[in-house]
Protein backbone atom coordinates (compact mmCIF):
# COMPACT_ATOMS: atom_id res chain seq x y z
CA UNK A 1 0.00 0.00 0.00
CA UNK A 2 1.65 3.21 -1.12
CA UNK A 3 0.36 5.34 1.74
CA UNK A 4 1.94 3.03 4.30
CA UNK A 5 5.40 4.07 3.19
CA UNK A 6 6.25 5.74 6.48
CA UNK A 7 5.49 2.48 8.24
CA UNK A 8 3.55 4.15 11.05
CA UNK A 9 1.21 6.42 9.14
CA UNK A 10 -1.97 6.94 11.15
CA UNK A 11 -4.00 7.61 8.04
CA UNK A 12 -5.11 4.36 6.52
CA UNK A 13 -6.79 4.92 3.18
CA UNK A 14 -7.11 2.31 0.46
CA UNK A 15 -8.61 3.38 -2.83
CA UNK A 16 -9.70 -0.15 -3.75
CA UNK A 17 -11.76 -2.39 -1.57
CA UNK A 18 -9.63 -5.02 0.12
CA UNK A 19 -10.21 -8.74 -0.10
CA UNK A 20 -11.44 -10.45 3.03
CA UNK A 21 -11.26 -13.91 1.51
CA UNK A 22 -11.27 -15.45 -1.94
CA UNK A 23 -13.58 -18.25 -3.06
CA UNK A 24 -12.44 -19.38 -6.50
CA UNK A 25 -12.95 -16.44 -8.87
CA UNK A 26 -14.96 -14.44 -6.31
CA UNK A 27 -13.01 -11.90 -4.33
CA UNK A 28 -15.12 -11.20 -1.30
CA UNK A 29 -14.22 -7.61 -0.43
CA UNK A 30 -15.05 -5.54 2.61
CA UNK A 31 -17.22 -3.18 0.56
CA UNK A 32 -19.36 -6.17 -0.38
CA UNK A 33 -19.98 -6.66 3.34
CA UNK A 34 -21.10 -3.02 3.49
CA UNK A 35 -23.41 -3.47 0.51
CA UNK A 36 -24.86 -6.69 1.94
CA UNK A 37 -25.41 -4.97 5.29
CA UNK A 38 -27.25 -2.14 3.57
CA UNK A 39 -29.38 -4.60 1.59
CA UNK A 40 -30.15 -6.64 4.69
CA UNK A 41 -31.06 -3.54 6.65
CA UNK A 42 -33.37 -2.38 3.87
CA UNK A 43 -35.01 -5.81 3.58
CA UNK A 44 -35.55 -6.10 7.33
CA UNK A 45 -36.74 -2.50 7.40
CA UNK A 46 -39.19 -3.16 4.58
CA UNK A 47 -40.48 -6.30 6.31
CA UNK A 48 -40.92 -4.46 9.60
CA UNK A 49 -42.44 -1.49 7.83
CA UNK A 50 -45.10 -3.47 5.97
CA UNK A 51 -46.08 -5.29 9.15
CA UNK A 52 -46.49 -2.04 11.04
CA UNK A 53 -48.32 0.04 8.47
CA UNK A 54 -51.79 1.07 9.42
CA UNK A 55 -54.06 3.97 8.68
CA UNK A 56 -52.65 5.90 11.62
CA UNK A 57 -48.88 5.38 11.49
CA UNK A 58 -46.90 5.12 14.68
CA UNK A 59 -44.05 7.46 15.49
CA UNK A 60 -41.27 5.24 14.12
CA UNK A 61 -43.19 4.50 10.93
CA UNK A 62 -43.78 8.22 10.39
CA UNK A 63 -40.06 8.90 10.72
CA UNK A 64 -39.28 6.21 8.17
CA UNK A 65 -41.94 7.59 5.87
CA UNK A 66 -40.34 11.04 5.82
CA UNK A 67 -37.61 10.41 3.20
CA UNK A 68 -39.98 8.28 1.13
CA UNK A 69 -42.58 11.04 1.17
CA UNK A 70 -39.97 13.63 0.20
CA UNK A 71 -38.75 11.58 -2.74
CA UNK A 72 -42.13 10.48 -4.00
CA UNK A 73 -43.30 14.09 -3.89
CA UNK A 74 -40.40 15.10 -6.10
CA UNK A 75 -40.63 12.13 -8.45
CA UNK A 76 -44.37 12.37 -8.97
CA UNK A 77 -43.92 16.01 -10.02
CA UNK A 78 -41.20 15.16 -12.56
CA UNK A 79 -43.31 13.77 -15.39
CA UNK A 80 -46.68 12.23 -16.08
CA UNK A 81 -45.16 8.77 -16.37
CA UNK A 82 -43.61 8.80 -12.92
CA UNK A 83 -45.34 5.56 -11.92
CA UNK A 84 -43.03 3.66 -14.27
CA UNK A 85 -39.79 4.64 -12.59
CA UNK A 86 -40.60 5.77 -9.07
CA UNK A 87 -39.63 2.37 -7.68
CA UNK A 88 -36.22 2.56 -9.30
CA UNK A 89 -35.56 6.11 -8.10
CA UNK A 90 -36.71 5.36 -4.55
CA UNK A 91 -34.60 2.21 -4.62
CA UNK A 92 -31.51 4.19 -5.62
CA UNK A 93 -32.20 6.76 -2.96
CA UNK A 94 -32.77 4.36 -0.07
CA UNK A 95 -29.92 2.04 -1.02
CA UNK A 96 -27.37 4.83 -1.33
CA UNK A 97 -28.65 6.55 1.79
CA UNK A 98 -28.39 3.41 3.90
CA UNK A 99 -25.03 2.45 2.37
CA UNK A 100 -23.64 5.92 3.08
CA UNK A 101 -24.89 6.05 6.62
CA UNK A 102 -23.68 2.56 7.46
CA UNK A 103 -20.20 3.88 6.68
CA UNK A 104 -20.53 6.39 9.52
CA UNK A 105 -21.34 3.85 12.23
CA UNK A 106 -18.61 3.41 14.83
CA UNK A 107 -16.37 0.46 14.15
CA UNK A 108 -17.00 0.32 10.42
CA UNK A 109 -13.56 1.44 9.28
CA UNK A 110 -11.73 0.49 12.45
CA UNK A 111 -12.59 -3.11 13.33
CA UNK A 112 -10.67 -5.39 11.05
CA UNK A 113 -8.27 -8.20 10.45
CA UNK A 114 -4.58 -7.46 10.87
CA UNK A 115 -2.26 -8.91 8.32
CA UNK A 116 1.27 -8.35 7.10
CA UNK A 117 1.32 -6.74 3.67
CA UNK A 118 3.92 -7.26 0.95
CA UNK A 119 6.19 -4.54 2.32
CA UNK A 120 6.27 -6.30 5.68
CA UNK A 121 4.20 -3.72 7.54
CA UNK A 122 1.28 -4.65 9.71
CA UNK A 123 -1.96 -3.35 8.23
CA UNK A 124 -5.57 -3.61 9.23
CA UNK A 125 -8.18 -4.68 6.70
CA UNK A 126 -11.51 -3.28 7.91
CA UNK A 127 -14.26 -5.88 7.86
CA UNK A 128 -16.87 -3.38 6.72
CA UNK A 129 -16.26 -0.62 4.21
CA UNK A 130 -19.05 1.73 3.15
CA UNK A 131 -20.29 0.30 -0.13
CA UNK A 132 -20.33 3.62 -1.99
CA UNK A 133 -16.64 4.18 -1.23
CA UNK A 134 -16.03 1.44 -3.79
CA UNK A 135 -16.18 2.35 -7.47
CA UNK A 136 -17.62 -1.09 -8.31
CA UNK A 137 -20.76 -0.40 -6.32
CA UNK A 138 -21.36 3.11 -7.68
CA UNK A 139 -20.55 2.03 -11.24
CA UNK A 140 -23.02 -0.83 -10.88
CA UNK A 141 -25.73 1.57 -9.77
CA UNK A 142 -24.84 3.97 -12.59
CA UNK A 143 -25.03 1.16 -15.16
CA UNK A 144 -28.51 0.32 -13.91
CA UNK A 145 -29.48 3.99 -14.21
CA UNK A 146 -27.90 4.21 -17.67
CA UNK A 147 -29.72 1.12 -18.96
CA UNK A 148 -32.96 2.46 -17.53
CA UNK A 149 -32.78 5.88 -19.13
CA UNK A 150 -31.80 4.43 -22.48
CA UNK A 151 -34.69 1.97 -22.07
CA UNK A 152 -37.11 4.78 -21.28
CA UNK A 153 -35.81 6.84 -24.20
CA UNK A 154 -36.37 3.94 -26.58
CA UNK A 155 -39.72 3.10 -25.01
CA UNK A 156 -40.98 6.68 -25.34
CA UNK A 157 -39.56 7.50 -28.78
CA UNK A 158 -38.96 4.12 -30.38
CA UNK A 159 -35.52 2.93 -31.47
CA UNK A 160 -35.56 5.27 -34.49
CA UNK A 161 -36.57 8.26 -32.38
CA UNK A 162 -33.80 7.55 -29.91
CA UNK A 163 -31.28 7.32 -32.74
CA UNK A 164 -32.64 10.54 -34.21
CA UNK A 165 -31.96 12.29 -30.91
CA UNK A 166 -28.40 11.02 -30.95
CA UNK A 167 -27.92 12.29 -34.50
CA UNK A 168 -29.23 15.74 -33.66
CA UNK A 169 -31.36 18.26 -35.48
CA UNK A 170 -29.58 19.50 -38.65
CA UNK A 171 -28.99 16.16 -40.34
CA UNK A 172 -25.81 17.27 -42.15
CA UNK A 173 -24.12 17.89 -38.78
CA UNK A 174 -24.48 14.21 -37.90
CA UNK A 175 -20.80 13.24 -38.40
CA UNK A 176 -19.88 15.84 -35.80
CA UNK A 177 -22.85 15.63 -33.46
CA UNK A 178 -23.32 11.87 -33.31
CA UNK A 179 -19.99 11.13 -31.57
CA UNK A 180 -20.48 14.10 -29.27
CA UNK A 181 -23.96 12.97 -28.27
CA UNK A 182 -22.78 9.42 -27.86
CA UNK A 183 -19.95 10.56 -25.61
CA UNK A 184 -22.30 12.75 -23.60
CA UNK A 185 -24.58 9.75 -23.05
CA UNK A 186 -21.69 7.72 -21.72
CA UNK A 187 -20.26 10.61 -19.73
CA UNK A 188 -23.44 10.50 -17.65
CA UNK A 189 -22.48 7.00 -16.67
CA UNK A 190 -18.99 8.12 -15.68
CA UNK A 191 -20.09 11.26 -13.87
CA UNK A 192 -22.89 9.53 -11.94
CA UNK A 193 -20.58 6.85 -10.65
CA UNK A 194 -17.58 9.11 -10.10
CA UNK A 195 -19.60 11.73 -8.25
CA UNK A 196 -20.93 9.29 -5.69
CA UNK A 197 -17.65 7.44 -5.32
CA UNK A 198 -15.60 10.63 -5.15
CA UNK A 199 -17.81 12.22 -2.52
CA UNK A 200 -18.03 9.22 -0.23
CA UNK A 201 -14.38 8.30 -0.65
CA UNK A 202 -13.30 11.90 -0.07
CA UNK A 203 -15.48 11.88 3.04
CA UNK A 204 -13.68 8.76 4.26
CA UNK A 205 -10.29 10.34 3.62
CA UNK A 206 -11.42 13.53 5.35
CA UNK A 207 -12.60 11.61 8.42
CA UNK A 208 -9.43 9.52 8.54
CA UNK A 209 -7.30 12.66 8.29
CA UNK A 210 -9.27 14.47 10.96
CA UNK A 211 -9.17 11.52 13.34
CA UNK A 212 -5.41 11.30 12.83
CA UNK A 213 -4.94 15.05 13.39
CA UNK A 214 -7.29 15.59 16.31
CA UNK A 215 -8.73 12.38 17.77
CA UNK A 216 -11.24 13.98 20.16
CA UNK A 217 -14.31 16.24 19.57
CA UNK A 218 -13.28 17.71 16.17
CA UNK A 219 -14.03 14.56 14.08
CA UNK A 220 -17.59 14.67 15.46
CA UNK A 221 -18.18 17.90 13.54
CA UNK A 222 -17.07 16.23 10.34
CA UNK A 223 -19.13 13.14 11.12
CA UNK A 224 -22.17 15.40 11.32
CA UNK A 225 -21.17 16.92 8.00
CA UNK A 226 -20.84 13.45 6.50
CA UNK A 227 -24.35 12.56 7.65
CA UNK A 228 -25.58 15.55 5.67
CA UNK A 229 -23.37 14.73 2.66
CA UNK A 230 -24.48 11.11 2.66
CA UNK A 231 -28.07 12.27 2.43
CA UNK A 232 -27.35 14.89 -0.23
CA UNK A 233 -25.40 12.45 -2.38
CA UNK A 234 -28.18 9.86 -2.24
CA UNK A 235 -30.61 12.60 -3.19
CA UNK A 236 -28.37 13.85 -6.00
CA UNK A 237 -27.91 10.40 -7.52
CA UNK A 238 -31.63 9.67 -7.40
CA UNK A 239 -32.58 13.10 -8.74
CA UNK A 240 -30.07 12.93 -11.58
CA UNK A 241 -31.26 9.46 -12.58
CA UNK A 242 -34.81 10.81 -12.44
CA UNK A 243 -33.92 13.84 -14.57
CA UNK A 244 -32.12 11.72 -17.15
CA UNK A 245 -35.15 9.44 -17.44
CA UNK A 246 -37.42 12.49 -17.51
CA UNK A 247 -35.49 14.12 -20.35
CA UNK A 248 -35.34 10.82 -22.23
CA UNK A 249 -39.13 10.81 -22.16
CA UNK A 250 -39.65 14.53 -22.62
CA UNK A 251 -37.36 15.01 -25.62
CA UNK A 252 -39.90 13.04 -27.58
CA UNK A 253 -42.54 15.61 -26.71
CA UNK A 254 -40.34 18.54 -27.73
CA UNK A 255 -39.43 16.88 -31.02
CA UNK A 256 -43.12 16.46 -31.78
CA UNK A 257 -43.29 12.86 -33.00
CA UNK A 258 -46.82 11.54 -32.99
CA UNK A 259 -46.24 7.84 -32.37
CA UNK A 260 -46.93 7.91 -28.66
CA UNK A 261 -50.03 8.97 -26.80
CA UNK A 262 -48.59 9.65 -23.34
CA UNK A 263 -46.63 12.81 -24.01
CA UNK A 264 -44.70 13.82 -20.91
CA UNK A 265 -44.76 17.36 -19.68
CA UNK A 266 -41.26 18.79 -19.89
CA UNK A 267 -41.75 21.23 -17.03
CA UNK A 268 -44.18 19.49 -14.71
CA UNK A 269 -41.95 20.32 -11.75
CA UNK A 270 -42.58 24.00 -12.18
CA UNK A 271 -46.20 23.66 -13.09
CA UNK A 272 -46.95 22.14 -9.71
CA UNK A 273 -45.96 25.36 -7.99
CA UNK A 274 -47.75 27.89 -10.11
CA UNK A 275 -49.18 29.83 -7.11
CA UNK A 276 -45.64 30.51 -5.97
CA UNK A 277 -44.68 31.59 -9.49
CA UNK A 278 -47.65 33.97 -9.53
CA UNK A 279 -46.51 35.42 -6.23
CA UNK A 280 -43.06 35.99 -7.71
CA UNK A 281 -44.53 37.87 -10.62
CA UNK A 282 -46.56 40.13 -8.34
CA UNK B 1 7.21 13.08 -5.50
CA UNK B 2 6.37 14.88 -8.72
CA UNK B 3 3.04 13.17 -9.02
CA UNK B 4 2.20 13.99 -5.40
CA UNK B 5 2.81 17.65 -6.18
CA UNK B 6 0.72 17.26 -9.32
CA UNK B 7 -2.06 15.66 -7.31
CA UNK B 8 -2.09 18.54 -4.85
CA UNK B 9 -2.09 21.08 -7.66
CA UNK B 10 -4.83 19.24 -9.54
CA UNK B 11 -7.09 19.20 -6.50
CA UNK B 12 -6.30 22.75 -5.41
CA UNK B 13 -6.67 24.36 -8.82
CA UNK B 14 -9.56 22.13 -9.70
CA UNK B 15 -11.48 23.24 -6.63
CA UNK B 16 -11.41 26.91 -7.63
CA UNK B 17 -13.98 26.65 -10.40
CA UNK B 18 -16.55 24.53 -8.57
CA UNK B 19 -16.10 26.72 -5.50
CA UNK B 20 -16.99 29.85 -7.45
CA UNK B 21 -19.80 28.04 -9.23
CA UNK B 22 -21.29 26.69 -6.01
CA UNK B 23 -21.06 30.12 -4.44
CA UNK B 24 -22.99 31.66 -7.31
CA UNK B 25 -25.59 28.88 -7.28
CA UNK B 26 -26.19 29.07 -3.54
CA UNK B 27 -26.29 32.87 -3.47
CA UNK B 28 -28.84 32.95 -6.29
CA UNK B 29 -30.93 30.26 -4.63
CA UNK B 30 -30.89 32.15 -1.33
CA UNK B 31 -31.81 35.36 -3.14
CA UNK B 32 -34.72 33.60 -4.77
CA UNK B 33 -35.79 32.14 -1.44
CA UNK B 34 -35.56 35.55 0.21
CA UNK B 35 -37.75 37.09 -2.44
CA UNK B 36 -40.25 34.28 -2.48
CA UNK B 37 -40.06 31.79 0.41
CA UNK B 38 -43.06 29.84 -0.92
CA UNK B 39 -41.10 28.78 -3.98
CA UNK B 40 -38.72 26.62 -1.93
CA UNK B 41 -40.28 23.43 -3.29
CA UNK B 42 -39.88 24.55 -6.88
CA UNK B 43 -36.33 25.77 -6.31
CA UNK B 44 -35.12 22.72 -4.40
CA UNK B 45 -34.78 20.15 -7.18
CA UNK B 46 -33.09 22.36 -9.84
CA UNK B 47 -30.89 23.76 -7.07
CA UNK B 48 -29.69 20.33 -5.95
CA UNK B 49 -29.12 19.29 -9.57
CA UNK B 50 -27.18 22.45 -10.38
CA UNK B 51 -25.05 22.03 -7.31
CA UNK B 52 -24.39 18.40 -8.17
CA UNK B 53 -23.30 19.33 -11.69
CA UNK B 54 -21.00 22.09 -10.44
CA UNK B 55 -19.58 19.81 -7.82
CA UNK B 56 -18.91 17.09 -10.37
CA UNK B 57 -16.06 19.21 -11.77
CA UNK B 58 -14.43 19.21 -8.37
CA UNK B 59 -14.92 15.46 -8.18
CA UNK B 60 -13.17 15.07 -11.53
CA UNK B 61 -10.20 16.93 -10.07
CA UNK B 62 -10.33 14.61 -7.07
CA UNK B 63 -10.38 11.56 -9.33
CA UNK B 64 -7.41 12.87 -11.30
CA UNK B 65 -5.44 13.48 -8.14
CA UNK B 66 -6.37 10.06 -6.78
CA UNK B 67 -5.18 8.53 -10.02
CA UNK B 68 -1.96 10.48 -9.72
CA UNK B 69 -1.41 9.24 -6.18
CA UNK B 70 -2.50 5.63 -6.42
CA UNK B 71 -2.24 4.57 -10.04
CA UNK B 72 0.69 6.40 -11.62
CA UNK B 73 3.74 4.14 -11.12
CA UNK B 74 6.48 5.47 -8.94
CA UNK B 75 4.11 7.72 -7.04
CA UNK B 76 4.19 8.35 -3.30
Amino acid sequence: MPEEEGGESLIHVAIAAEDLFVIGPLHFTNSMVGALMASALLLVGAWWFTRRTSLVPGRMVSVLELPIELMSGIVSASSTRWRGYIGLILGFFLMILVANWIGLLPGVGTIGITHIDEAGHEAVIPIVRPASADLNFTLGLAIVAFVMFVYWGIKANGGGGYLKELIGEPRYMAPLMFPINLISEFSRLISLSMRLFGNVFAGEVLLATMIALAPIIIPAVFLGLEVLFGFVQALVFALLAMTYIGTAIAEHHAAGHGDDDHGAEPDAGHASHSPAADAAAA
Amino acid sequence: MDSNLAAGLAMGLGAIGPGIGLGIAVSKAMEALGRNPEASGAIFVPYILGIALAEAIGIYALVVSLLLIFVVPGAA
